[in-house]
């Protein structure tokens, strides 16, 4: 559990502390800290999820003052992750109290959802952002780069943790 | 009831998540002050076009108020524009309105039944004695000449429409009154017929139609049509005239009943004359 909470509070604090002030690039806002979300445990009850995702959120929001938006995002992840986590064939994993990962799901599985999610995720934030005066051209690219980036980082994060594991 | 927990159990958390995404809506666009910007400008957008679909809606349920009150605008009117003196046939005799109030008066009514397509047409208002409606009162539309009530109950009047073969009326063309009469012969509907007049006189299509001053139930210059055919045969002196009525009988609704105060006096007079 201490573990847990660790690896959480490593994420975050690297989303905040790190990827939040990164200057590469005004395309460049990569979301990673999302992993803790897709990565839940598979046995956690569907309301329990939805009030850690606004509780995540809420974190997010605090750091960067966008009151509501990664709040309202993380319940769209948790939610679209309901729907293609149901379609999956995770019974075991989710009777074994495992969380979500590469290694319970399989690469492939694992991959598309994340990519789905993530996605999902950096669009839909970006849209908020720009809502009633939206540059298609820059949302399209930053959402892009910026999901690319997160996708590449949740890699990382997924190898590393596999290591651990082994 | 045991249902209804039921339902609420198994997808409490869909409510709960709907719930938290209008706390998140909320804290957006009431934190944010760029969302808050645009919600507000959206809103206002939303909100302009839902009153002006909800007044167009009011608009519609209030035509029938407004049709009344317009109505009431035009008898008024009409009894302000029509002057307090009335000359017959050409200053036989002259007769002044003493009690310096309007010579006619119009009472608003509406058609509750209407033929236009029998050889004698007729149709009933909705206005009766009890309203001052009498037998020999002229009916005129906002358009023009729409009949002459025929007789009257309590609350109802039955009036001989222009579309009658009984009805004749004096017409008067290019300010000058002539002495033949303006007819239906039961071809055409909306049409009426004018015979006896002198080729020599200058009618052209287009002229309009209108009531002169030998009529006791009409006000002089009230509309009956316009000239839509002039028929010129070689072998008669007189002109066909076709009018087309002003008044359309088919769509015939909302009628004025125009009452002549002195009506009793006048064609007293013109009896004992």
């Amino acid at each position: 559990m201490i573990r847990y909470a660790t690896y959480w509070a490593l994420v975050v604090g690297f989303q905040v502390l790190v990827l939040n002030h990164l200057d590469i690039s005004s395309y460049i806002y990569p979301q990673v800290f999302i992993i803790l979300l897709i990565s839940l445990p598979l046995h956690l009850k569907k309301t329990y999820q939805f009030l850690i995702g606004f509780g995540l959120g809420l974190i997010m929001d605090l750091f960067v003052y966008t009151p509501g938006i990664h709040m309202s995002a993380c319940l769209w992840l948790i939610a679209i992750r309901m729907i293609i986590l149901d379609r999956q064939d995770l019974k075991e994993h989710a009777n074994n109290k495992l969380t979500y990962s590469i290694k319970t799901a399989g690469f492939f599985p694992f991959f598309y959802t994340t990519l789905i999610l993530i996605i999902v995720y950096h669009f839909y934030i970006f849209w908020l952002d720009g809502i009633g005066n939206i540059n298609l051209e820059h949302m399209l690219i930053t959402g892009l780069s910026s999901s690319l980036l997160a996708i590449t980082l949740i890699g990382v994060l997924q190898a590393l943790s596999i290591n651990k594991y082994e | 009831m045991q249902r209804l927990f039921a339902f609420i159990e198994y997808n409490f958390h869909i409510i709960l998540f709907v719930i938290l995404q209008i706390i998140c809506g909320f804290l957006i666009f009431s934190l944010n002050p760029y969302q808050q910007a645009t919600f507000s400008k959206s809103a206002l957008n939303a909100t302009s076009s839902i009153n002006n679909w909800s007044s167009s809606i009011y608009n519609y349920w209030d035509l029938k108020n407004q049709n009344t009150w317009l109505q009431d605008q035009i008898s008024k009117q009409f009894r302000e524009s029509y002057p307090q003196s009335l000359s017959y046939m050409n200053d036989t005799f002259n007769v002044k309105d003493t009690s310096k109030r309007s010579l006619f008066d119009a009472i608003p009514a509406q058609v509750v039944f209407n033929t236009s397509y029998k050889t004698n047409n007729r149709f009933i208002i909705n206005k009766g004695r009890n309203h001052g409606i009498k037998k020999n009162m002229g009916v005129i539309s906002s358009q023009g000449i729409a009949g002459i009530i025929l007789s009257s109950n309590e609350n109802y009047s039955v009036a001989m429409s222009l579309l009658n073969t009984n009805m004749k009326i004096i017409p008067y063309i290019n300010g000058q009154e002539y002495y033949t009469e303006i007819e239906w012969d039961n071809t055409k509907l909306n049409s009426l017929t004018i015979n006896g007049i002198n080729k020599l006189e200058k009618i052209n299509v287009g002229d309009i139609v209108s009531t002169g001053n030998s009529s006791l139930l009409f006000p002089k210059g009230i509309p009956i049509g316009s000239v839509s055919k002039i028929s010129n045969t070689s072998k008669s002196q007189y002109f066909k005239l076709e009018v087309e009525t002003a008044t359309n009988f088919r769509d015939l609704e909302y009628v004025f009943v125009v009452i002549n105060r002195e009506y009793s006096s006048l064609n007293h007079l013109l009896s004992d004359d």
